[in-house]
């Protein structure tokens, strides 16, 4: 099979998805131009229209979206960076979580929104922010992020084709990374990974880990070196974070018993908060020991090499196994 | 645009049907019948009745918080039933007693009321796109106060909407106030439709208290945005003789508003003038007028009847959960 960048198997989820539908069209800022090359070319395919920039301006531009989507488009809006998303917080989040619900079910938004996230840049908090925890706390969004090419083009193309508001940012540190992923004309090419499935990356017997994204890679590192130890190491990757395929990690827990969640997020009202406490309640019978968190400290993300002194990496995930498994 | 007698008609009766609809709702929240606020709209009521009474079916309505929408929602031709119903927490309500008095009426273009004052203009935005994407002629009325124009929103709204000549009339229903403080204080110059310059965009100034003034400009401006020229700002001088909701005390600024003010505000009552207007002109006779009255009381009672006679709405958790997500 062929190989690709996650960050091309994005385009060709957008690709595959506007040439299918009418009613797909993309909203954002400098995406004509490709600021970042998940949008490279479109415009040339698809036209200024479908492919739309607007001002510096989020709440307008989010607008955009919005209102085409209660008109019964389906916009993608990008928001080019993922801290960039809470300059029109309240529309993004709060007005668009709870429009389907408050209104009687009325009429649903199928909004996908989109922005680079994550450390490994030095470009400090505003722009190395992560944001699936937000969006994951306020409810009426779906929110998933993918960790493989395969999966990214898959997930991309679920939530486009979703009727409901879909979060899906994608890790800057894992941009350029490669893998395999069939051709649109051959068998299977025309694919879907449906949100709200965890995907076991990698089976292990002694404790399992959950990470995504460029932690996902970290943690892979930690499970090779481990392996030589002779300790077993599973791999899932939650992909959605809502809704969230818990099942997976607790069918994990009955053969390990042991569990460090990592998310790249602050500590506090985190994700890995939310996990942790789920399987506290409903898999505690399996754990042999506490649930071990690593995540960013509570603390913005400095900027410059300072990132690296506090970003979650191979010896944290590493340390925090060793200590679930003392 | 001059007026025809049968549009004059029209603007009138619903004029009427405003006034009383706003007057039941002030009434029914002092009986303890109705959930949340009501912010009343007397001495505003013609802007949003000439906004709204020529508008088609599938032109996109953003109402004034004012009076929660309904004096431009009955003005297009909603009914309303299921909004008062939503109002008193009952199964039949128009989001099934969900909302409080977040209405939506899909399918009369009516989107949302949003709890954000300016949040009308981020996606008034995406329905002018979507009207000039189906170039079918659908327009956008967008009607908020003088004080959701101190939202940064409305100045994205009418940068995008300028930039791409979206069907927008940006309605502003100036009263003066936002809550106790008034435009005078928090705008720079005395109309709000100065705003409109910067972005190059045609504006006119009305006199909001005159519903005939008032829809003669939006016939204009209507028809203006349908053409494909783009849109337009219209600044309706207007007022609000009640507090700004009902249970919060009438101020300006920080001190008690004058009854020389109010005195001085009653005498530009809109179906004063109105009715003034209609009689003088022969459009309707007293006898006509009372039965116009008649109508709409009748009308009001059959809402009434409708939300009394519900049951409220008491879902399970288990079934409000299911009802997060669309399928």
């Amino acid at each position: 099979m062929r190989t690709i960048t996650l960050i091309e198997a994005i385009k060709e989820a957008y690709q595959e998805e506007l040439r299918r539908d009418p009613d797909v069209f993309m909203v954002g800022q400098d995406i004509r131009g490709a600021i970042f090359p998940h949008t490279k070319g479109l415009v040339d395919e698809f036209g200024p229209q479908r492919i739309l920039d607007t001002p510096i301006a989020e709440s307008g531009m989010y607008g955009v979206a919005l209102g085409a989507a209660q008109e019964g488009l389906r916009p993608i809006v990008d928001f080019m960076f993922g801290g960039f998303s809470y300059v029109t917080f309240s529309e993004c989040s709060v007005t668009t979580g709870q429009y389907h619900f408050l209104h009687g079910s009325q009429r649903s938004l199928p909004i996908t929104m989109t922005a680079g996230v994550g450390t490994g840049q030095r470009l400090a908090n505003d722009h190395a922010m992560s944001i699936h925890g937000t969006f994951a706390h306020h409810p009426g969004i779906k929110v998933a992020m993918p960790s493989t090419p395969y999966d990214a083009k898959g997930m991309f193309k679920a939530a486009i084709r979703d009727n409901n508001p879909v979060m899906i940012p994608w890790h800057m540190g894992i941009m350029m990374l490669k893998g395999e992923v069939p051709e649109f004309e051959e068998e299977g090419g025309d694919y879907i990974v449906p949100l709200g499935v965890a995907d076991v990356k990698r089976e292990g017997t002694d404790v399992t880990v959950m990470a995504n994204s460029l932690q996902l890679q970290n943690a892979f590192k930690v499970a090779d070196k481990l392996e030589k130890e002779g300790i077993s190491v599973e791999i899932i990757d939650p992909r959605s974070f809502v809704p969230f395929d818990l099942d997976t990690v607790l069918k994990s827990l009955e053969k390990t018993n042991r569990l460090v969640v990592v998310d790249e997020d602050w500590e506090s009202g985190s994700f890995a908060n939310t996990v942790s406490a789920k399987v506290m309640e409903q898999g505690f019978d399996f754990l042999d020991a506490p649930v071990i968190r690593v995540t960013l400290p509570d603390m913005p993300v400095p900027g410059g090499y300072m990132e690296d002194y506090i970003a979650p990496n191979v010896d944290k995930i590493e340390a925090a196994v060793r200590k679930v498994l003392a | 645009m001059k007026l025809n007698k049968e549009q004059m008609i029209k603007l009138y009766t619903n004029l009427v049907r405003a006034s009383l609809y706003d007057k039941m709702m002030y009434r029914r929240m002092l009986q303890g019948k109705l959930i949340g606020f009501y912010h009343p709209a007397e001495g505003g009521i013609a802007p949003g009745v000439a906004a709204c009474t020529f508008l088609n079916k599938d032109d996109n309505l953003n109402p004034h918080h004012r009076s929660h929408g309904i004096t431009h929602m009955i003005s297009k031709g909603i009914d309303v039933s299921t909004f008062l119903a939503e109002h008193t927490g009952k199964d039949t309500g128009c989001c099934k007693g969900r909302s409080a008095w977040h209405f939506s009426y899909p399918d009369d273009k009516v989107y949302q009321q949003s709890g954000f004052i300016g949040h009308n203009f981020a996606p008034t935005v995406g329905w002018g796109y979507a009207a000039k994407t189906r170039a079918q002629g659908q327009v956008v009325m967008n009607c908020s106060g003088d004080g959701s124009y101190g939202e940064g929103r409305a100045h994205e709204s009418m940068l995008m909407a300028q930039n791409w000549k979206l069907p927008v009339i940006y309605w502003c229903e100036n009263n003066g106030m936002a809550i106790f403080t008034t435009a005078k204080e928090m705008h720079p110059t005395p109309d709000i439709s100065s705003l409109a310059l910067g972005y190059g965009m045609p504006s006119v100034i009305v006199d909001g208290q005159d519903v005939f003034a008032c829809a003669e400009v939006a016939l204009d401006a209507i028809e203006h945005a349908r053409q494909g020229k783009g849109p337009m700002f219209v600044e309706c001088k207007t007022m609000r003789y009640n507090e700004h909701d009902i249970g919060t005390p009438d101020l300006s600024g920080w001190e008690k508003r004058s009854d020389e003010e109010h005195e001085k505000m009653r005498k530009r009552e809109p179906v004063k003038i109105a009715t003034e207007r209609v009689l003088a002109d022969g459009i309707l006779s007293q006898d006509d007028i009372d039965a116009i009255n008649q109508a709409a009381l009748d009308e009001i009672q059959l809402v009434e009847d409708f939300a009394d006679n519900s049951e409220i709405a008491k879902p399970t958790e288990a079934e409000l959960m299911a009802a997060v997500f669309a399928d």
